[in-house]
């Protein structure tokens, strides 16, 4: 995989598809928060001809401000991966096509970011919730007979209350790694309240 | 009408193989699948063995309302107490109709 900045993107892939890596295979996003403050553009050529490795260029963005070049001038099938990661990672394609491909339009968020929290299910009650063995009554009480000392299983997408939702008012709002973090899912240790 | 044993129609729970794991209702992505399930001592162990405990199925409902028919749990269960039917779902009037209760 080859390391690219912001500023050379585009010059990188016209470099790439003048070498004969001519056949877009596909472009994508990863969040890395947690790891680094960044979203990582990846973008994977292919050279049917020659029977040579596909090639896989790179591209770090700061999350706080995700602007890169777009390709669809390149390669026009870049244009619909572009548009998915826009509005999915909320990442700014300069000079691509803004429309929206899957989202409706009134939509607001952006669902792939790994801070993003399923805010309708934080008020419902997650049925993984009870161990087995556990009959409904004692999880409505709060109780947790068959195994108190365990760790409680948390749904994915679900931050810890004490994160984000019910958070000590007088404290500043939760990093969005803090968030991500909280929102794993599995069988956590949560914070005490 | 025949519908192939593959057909992705109604999921049924295999009552007998289901230890109440919960890992079907942890892993629903659209948290449609509630379970209630108690422990009870085992009986009948010879004289002189330690007391165990095993878990008995209360409760296992599955809301229509909500499933999309992805098949995760059937995937997931480690016991194969889940298959899918070639029947349809049953029809309700509204989404608490949609809640069907599988153990009688």
């Amino acid at each position: 995989m080859t390391e690219v900045s912001s500023q050379e993107w585009l010059a990188a892939v016209e470099a790439v598809e003048r070498e004969g890596f001519d056949y877009f295979d596909w472009l994508g996003c990863v969040d890395e928060i947690g790891r680094r403050d960044c979203f990582r553009i990846v973008l994977v050529v292919r050279n049917l001809t020659a029977s040579a490795e596909p090639r896989m260029l790179s591209c770090s963005l700061p999350r706080d401000d995700p602007r890169i070049q777009t390709v669809r001038g390149v390669f026009a099938g870049a244009a619909w991966h572009e548009r998915e990661v826009a509005e999915l990672f909320g990442v700014e394609f300069i000079g691509g096509d803004g429309s929206r491909l899957l989202l409706s339009p009134e939509f607001e968020g952006r669902p792939l970011r790994k801070d993003e929290v399923l805010a309708a299910r934080t008020a419902l009650n997650w049925p993984g919730a009870k161990e087995p063995g556990e009959d409904g009554n004692l999880a409505e009480a709060g109780e947790t007979s068959a195994s108190p000392s365990r760790r409680r299983m948390v749904p994915p997408g679900v931050p810890d209350p004490a994160v984000w939702g019910d958070r000590d008012a007088r404290q500043p709002a939760a990093e969005p790694a803090e968030v991500a973090e909280s929102a794993v899912g599995g069988r956590v240790r949560r914070r005490r309240t | 009408m025949s519908s192939p044993e593959s057909s992705h129609r109604w999921i049924r729970l295999i009552e007998p193989a289901c230890t109440s794991c919960m890992i079907c209702a942890r892993e629903c992505p659209s948290w449609c699948i509630s379970i209630d399930s108690h422990t009870e001592p085992v009986a009948g162990l010879p004289p002189g063995a330690r007391d165990r405990t095993q878990n008995v199925l209360d409760r296992f409902a599955i809301d229509w309302s909500l499933c999309m028919y992805c098949g995760i749990c059937v995937e997931e269960c480690p016991y194969d107490a889940l298959e899918w039917v070639g029947d349809l779902t049953r029809p309700g009037s509204s989404t608490e109709a949609l809640v069907e209760e599988m153990v009688e």
